[in-house]
């Protein structure tokens, strides 16, 4: 029997749903197949997970708990992972896409030799690897790709599979991890981390995004007021953080966070295809535009013509109306 | 102990490159890409695309523009690699006309067929016996999004690295790197020799000037082959099997008018269509 091992993202001390999505599908794969799923937690509070965990059905969950996981540093990191793929030689090591798992799945592969399928939207086994599909030329195209030998590392972009519940026993193992500060090769000197009250962006369900059309602070008051009626989380287009005006961590898109709600609403998005790139799996679309023509309205379920200072305010309006009732 | 007198000490301008260390080396892997903007077709599950369409990957634009800033400020020397087919040569080119000082051209037949896995053996091979403070490269490549190469070449050359870099500063021979991680901005500091690899967050990389242009071609342009390397015998370990397009999202409904009045009646919608309030 071989195993599919899921690498567990954690986030401010809560499990991200996108890992739970990569184990429920290892889960339906490794149950397909005859293999077992396990799960792999690496972090400073790695125990404290088991409980949350055993509700999503993995057959083990390894452990490596180390203080040097407080933080993403890709040389701890790297290593840990190294010496978890060498005590559990899985078939499959799964991660979900965040810029955690970016930062080393190349490392590790190369490492191990193994084959490497990043930022896959699905993915099934074959008898001696696996196959799978992933968006390319910004998310216009989908490209099917094929693993040809085990061992493979993929990672899978967030939205990709449903969360499944079901609880299982899975016995806990521990894996020792030994670190010295010698091996960290380059320092971790600050992090300049956006609040992190805020929801988490790529896992909320609901998110609004800004556009360049919000130009000043009424425009942004507006957004967070619409974004706190809605529990939302908060992006904003490329135009948007690099005037400033939002944090970098908020960027939508090709080159930041891909996002897949069951709402999103754009305002004042034009839709240019690398902020597309990032949302264009959200369930339900909206948008809200002056520009009649804009490209955004293609894509749209709800399209609202009309400038976003005058249709905001009736439509926050109405939404805690209805949030009331 | 030996005195020297010196007259610039004495009018008081200051001495320069008495204690001028070696100067600063960063290498620059780019690389040619189909423009995504371009207009493109899939034909028997292969893309069509017009191969005078090719660019400088944005990523690896991003990569060399900071490359030039850290060595004007900083002093030093840029050069250019390309894995790449004849036809590329012209993206080395665009990259001498930015302001590298040199490129070097690994001349490859048949690349359609790479992965990142190969990429990354071919300049780990290239690197092996190069003498380097940092090599910079885009954190993907357009085309693929792969976002592979980079760490896995860090990896192969035993270099510290840090990903997704939205700002870089040199400080005291290292590189204080700002990455753009899950929940913020990470301050790594990247000893020498390093890899990091680039966001095209952090600068407009520069349009060649036509001064630029006309240098670049007489700079120099090493071409070497992958058996200069010793390496013939690299396959890849994944394979595009084809291509097809994005299943489409119907456009929905479109509201104009009032708005007042249109944003409530959408505000109901999804409330009662598609209850999600």
């Amino acid at each position: 029997m071989s195993t599919l091992l899921t690498y567990i993202s954690v986030n401010n001390g809560k499990i991200k749903r996108s890992s739970l999505e990569v184990l429920s599908h290892c889960n339906k794969l490794a149950a397909e197949n005859g293999h077992s799923s396990a799960a792999l937690v690496i972090d400073a509070n790695a125990s404290s997970y088991t409980d949350e965990l055993k509700k999503y059905g993995p057959s083990e969950i390894y452990l490596i708990e180390d203080p040097i996981f407080k933080n993403h540093i890709n040389t701890p990191l790297l290593k840990a992972l190294s010496r978890a793929v060498d005590e559990i030689e899985p078939v499959v090591l799964a991660f979900a896409s965040t810029e955690g798992s970016k930062d080393v799945l190349g490392a590790l592969a190369a490492n191990k030799d193994a084959a490497s399928l990043p930022d896959m939207s699905e993915f099934q086994l074959t008898g001696n690897g696996v196959k799978g599909k992933r968006p390319v030329m910004a998310a216009k195209i989908i490209s099917s790709v094929e693993a040809e030998t085990f061992p493979v590392f993929l990672s899978v972009r967030s939205g990709s599979y449903d969360v499944i519940e079901q609880e299982s026993s899975p016995e806990i193992k521990t894996i020792d991890f030994l670190f010295s500060d010698d091996d960290l090769k380059l320092t971790l000197k600050e992090i300049i981390s956006a609040s992190s009250d805020k929801i988490d962006l790529s896992e909320a369900e609901v998110v609004i995004a800004a556009g360049r059309g919000v130009k000043d602070e009424e425009g942004r008051n507006l957004i967070s007021e619409l974004a706190s009626v809605l529990n939302a989380g908060v992006g904003a287009s490329r135009a948007l953080t690099e005037a400033g005006d939002y944090d970098p961590s908020l960027q939508i898109g090709q080159t930041g966070k891909v996002v897949s709600p069951q709402l999103y609403i754009g305002v004042a998005i034009s839709g240019a295809i690398q902020h597309v790139a990032g949302m264009t799996n959200s369930k339900v679309i909206v948008a809200i535009n002056k520009d009649p023509d804009a490209p955004i309205f293609d894509i749209a379920d709800y399209g609202i013509v009309g400038d976003l200072y005058k249709v905001l305010p009736p439509f926050i309006d109405e939404l805690k109306k209805l949030k009331q009732n | 102990m030996r005195f020297v007198y010196c007259g610039a000490e004495k009018s008081g301008s200051k001495i320069i490159n008495q204690t001028k260390p070696r100067s600063m080396k960063i290498y620059v892997c780019i690389k040619q890409v189909p423009d995504v903007y371009a207009p493109l077709q899939i034909k028997d599950g292969q893309l069509i695309q017009d191969a005078d369409r090719n660019v400088l990957n944005a990523y690896d634009a991003s990569a060399l523009e900071e490359a030039l800033v850290l060595t004007e400020q900083h002093g030093g020397e840029v050069e250019v690699v390309l894995v790449g087919p004849e036809k590329a040569k012209e993206t080395i080119r665009k990259g001498l006309a930015m302001g590298a000082d040199k490129g070097t051209h690994i001349l490859t037949e048949g690349d359609e067929l790479y992965d990142s896995h190969v990429y990354a053996k071919i300049l780990a091979a290239f690197f092996k016996d190069k003498e380097y403070d940092f090599i910079s490269c885009g954190k993907q490549s357009q085309d693929s999004d792969a976002g592979l190469t980079g760490s896995m070449l860090a990896e192969h050359l035993g270099l510290p690295y840090a990903t997704n870099a939205v700002g870089l500063t040199h400080e005291n021979g290292s590189l204080i790197v700002k990455r753009q991680g899950d929940a913020g901005q990470e301050m790594i500091e990247l000893p020498s020799p390093g890899l990091v690899t680039c966001s095209n967050d952090m600068n407009d990389p520069r349009i060649p000037s036509l001064k630029g242009i006309m240098q670049s071609k007489r700079k120099p342009v090493e071409t070497i082959s992958i058996s200069d390397l010793g390496l013939d015998d690299v396959a890849p370990k994944t394979k595009i099997l084809g291509f097809e397009e994005k299943p489409t999202r119907e456009a929905g409904k479109k509201y104009e008018g009032e708005p007042e009045e249109i944003a409530r009646e959408v505000a109901q919608l999804l409330d009662t269509a598609e209850n999600l309030i």
